[in-house]
């Protein structure tokens, strides 16, 4: 009964409450995973190893999983593999304490959907797993997104707002496009930088606020009110309602 | 003996002086046989010659002109040959003192005034009126000639051998040598002597090549391990600050006043030092990682001109945003071999760089150019610039010319730049803009199979003559 009450409130802010698998042998990391999980509407179930990822994998269905690269018994990449065998669609995410580029694509190259390296913010992980969830299957990517007035044609790479065209530049494009994908959810920085311009590193310069405030300025251009919501250390939300 | 015989050197040096005597030893008795086969046949042809001047003579003028004949050449001084005719069984003339031989070739005995009796090799023939005719010649001479040859090929068979055991030892000393260098350096290494380098002979034979590649091997290893040694002296001595900071912020927060405000401004601050803490570690770890050349098995041609491109077209916004006028001219195809992040994070830290250490109204310019051999990104700006004696200093980690490290910066910008331009085989230069500084990335060019690979840095594996590029995004 309480998750019916708590998903109804969050339903209402535009967030929707996942079944989420967390795999990871760190029992304080675990906790502190799970809290932050369930303290933002979401069901958790836990496995601390690898075979018993794969039993709890095999007898229920998630919407997300955190996967643990290293894990004490049967490696994450190992349990990615045999999930993915198994016919499993669910989107999964990689943490990692390995960083460098090889490690970063061989956890891609193995079915993983995201990465992200330990430690991480749970803001960063609370997004990830909110955009993975909302990924569409592929082939099935849309070529118009409507959000609010707002028109996006990603195969003309357009943008109208009430019917008004907008003189967008390519990269404040790619930037609105993945606000839109993810509307009504927070896109942090990382994923700014990871998804529009494919780096990994931390520039120190505030090159995506400086690309958002200019997107934000020409979707604001002689109307009253901003579809861009900035949520302070976390990144940027597009509104999807008035 | 056997101590000789437990080393390679000597082994194979004896091995091969063995299977030359062999060799000669067969060789010689080939020729020894040979030769006697060639002298016998020489002398049954000079025999057959003799008979044929004989018989012709009886031919013309029967047995009393072959008798004179007989005679004349027993008188001249330098005839070898030896005589007797036959009537039937009983000698009636010559000075050949045998009973009658059967026909054809034989050998004789005759008795020598000096000596009991000698060898001789006879030939006999018929002649029409029942006599016979036998010529015939010592083969005590040729017997000589066959003991002569034979001692002197026992002489230079001993003699060879002499030779081949001495050039063994010789040969087998020398290897043995010139691999005890390489072994006692290896062994001082292992020792922990990692100074040690095998000395040259200075030849530039295959032992002189062994030894340089081993050398380059180990200064290669050397200079890793003492990158890997400066990096964790480093890591222990620059996170010592960033971590006492963070535990006076927890120290702080726990000692003063219980409420949330206080303790979340602690909370706040001690979260700031841990991110700084760890944004620290991972700029150490990705300089390791580029200085280790790992990176280098994934390099592939890239268009910097697309590349550079996409920096400048992130940074334009923020540096405009800042006050600094910012602009960026590109020349097209500027193809290189590398990894493009890396290449990126370069850039960037350049620009960062530009906007961390200028005043707001700097001019801020990048230029990417064709240089001589290859190309060259120019970031350039006319602000405060740095001291000629700095710039080499500012390359080196964890050197900041801002003492007091206010601008938040680690000092690992310009390292992790400069271990990048290392790993692309170019080079990271700093200069006067006149005024204000600008920093220069040089790249070698990337033609299909130009001579990029003399240019490159050793540990580069060699790469497939593609002039393919991938699209960055």
């Amino acid at each position: 009964m309480a998750h019916d009450d708590r998903d109804t409130a969050l339903n209402q802010a535009g967030i929707q409450a996942l079944d989420i698998l967390v795999v990871e042998d760190d029992l304080r990391t675990r906790e502190i995973i799970r809290a932050g999980l369930t303290d933002n509407g979401h069901r958790v179930r836990l496995a601390e190893s690898g075979s018993q990822a794969l039993h709890v994998a095999a007898e229920s269905e998630f919407d997300v999983a955190i996967l643990d690269r290293m894990l004490p018994d049967i490696n994450g990449l190992e349990v990615l593999g045999e999930l993915r065998r198994r016919g499993t669609r669910t989107p999964i995410l990689l943490l990692s304490a390995l960083g460098s580029v090889n490690d970063r694509v061989s956890g891609l190259d193995s079915g993983a959907d995201d990465y992200l390296v330990k430690p991480f913010a749970m803001v960063e992980l609370l997004a990830r797993v909110g955009a993975l969830h909302r990924r569409p299957p592929l082939g099935a990517v849309p070529t118009r997104i409507m959000i609010r007035d707002i028109e996006v044609d990603m195969l003309g790479r357009q943008v109208w707002r009430r019917g008004q065209a907008l003189p967008l530049h390519p990269r404040e494009f790619d930037l609105l496009v993945l606000l839109a994908r993810n509307a009504g959810r927070p896109v942090t920085r990382k994923m700014f930088l990871e998804q529009v311009w494919r780096i990994h590193y931390d520039p120190t310069t505030n090159v995506v606020e400086s690309h958002i405030s200019r997107l934000r300025s020409k979707l604001r251009q002689g109307f009253d009110d901003d579809p861009i919501e900035t949520i302070q250390n976390v990144g940027y939300r597009m509104r999807t309602c008035a | 003996m056997p101590r000789l015989f437990a080393s390679a050197a000597y082994r194979l040096a004896f091995t091969y002086t063995a299977a030359c005597t062999l060799a000669i030893l067969l060789l010689g008795s080939g020729v020894y046989l040979a030769a006697g086969t060639a002298i016998h046949q020489q002398q049954d042809d000079d025999l057959r010659l003799e008979m044929n001047v004989l018989t012709k003579e009886y031919e013309e003028g029967g047995r009393p002109d072959l008798i004179d004949k007989i005679h004349q050449r027993e008188l001249s001084p330098n005839n070898d040959f030896r005589y007797a005719l036959f009537a039937s069984k009983q000698r009636l003339y010559g000075n050949l003192d045998v009973a009658r031989p059967a026909a054809g070739f034989s050998s004789v005995t005759f008795p020598q005034p000096n000596k009991s009796s000698d060898d001789a090799r006879g030939l006999l023939m018929g002649l029409p009126d029942g006599s016979a005719m036998l010529v015939a010649i010592d083969t005590e001479d040729l017997g000589r000639l066959d003991k002569t040859i034979l001692i002197l090929f026992s002489i230079g068979f001993v003699l060879i051998l002499a030779l081949g055991i001495v050039g063994s030892l010789a040969l087998g000393r020398n290897l043995k040598l010139r691999l005890d260098r390489i072994t006692k350096t290896a062994q001082a290494i292992a020792d922990g002597d990692l100074t040690r380098r095998i000395e040259r002979s200075g030849s530039a034979d295959e032992f002189d090549q062994v030894d340089a590649s081993l050398n380059a091997m180990l200064d290669r290893i050397t200079s890793l391990l003492e990158n890997l040694r400066q990096i964790s002296s480093d890591v222990a001595h620059d996170l010592r600050t960033p971590l006492t900071r963070l535990r006076g912020e927890i120290e702080a927060g726990l000692s003063g006043p219980a409420e949330p405000d206080a303790m979340r401004g602690a909370l706040l601050r001690a979260l700031e030092q841990n991110d700084s803490i760890l944004s620290l570690f991972a700029a150490i770890l990705s300089i390791a990682e580029i200085e280790s050349g790992k990176t280098v098995g994934s390099f592939r041609a890239i268009d910097l001109s697309q590349l550079v491109g996409t920096v400048c077209d992130m940074y334009a916004p923020a540096l405009e945003d800042s006050g600094r006028p910012f602009s960026f001219s590109l020349i097209p195809d500027a193809v290189v071999q590398g990894d493009p992040e890396l290449v990126m994070q370069a850039m960037s830290n350049l620009l960062d760089n530009a906007l961390a250490h200028t005043p707001e109204g700097t001019r801020i310019h990048v230029t990417l150019a064709r240089d001589q051999g290859g190309f060259s990104i120019h970031v350039a700006d006319n602000g405060p610039g740095i001291e000629e004696a700095d710039r080499e200093r500012v390359v080196r980690r964890f050197v900041t010319l801002d003492r007091a490290r206010s601008r938040g910066g680690h000092g690992l910008g310009l390292n992790l730049v400069s271990a990048t331009m290392m790993v692309h085989g170019g080079k990271l230069d700093l200069g006067d803009n006149r005024p204000g500084l600008v920093v220069s990335l040089t790249f070698p060019d990337f033609s299909p199979c130009s001579s990029i690979r003399d240019k490159l840095p050793a540990q580069m594996p060699s790469t497939k003559c593609e002039r393919k590029v991938l699209p960055l995004m």
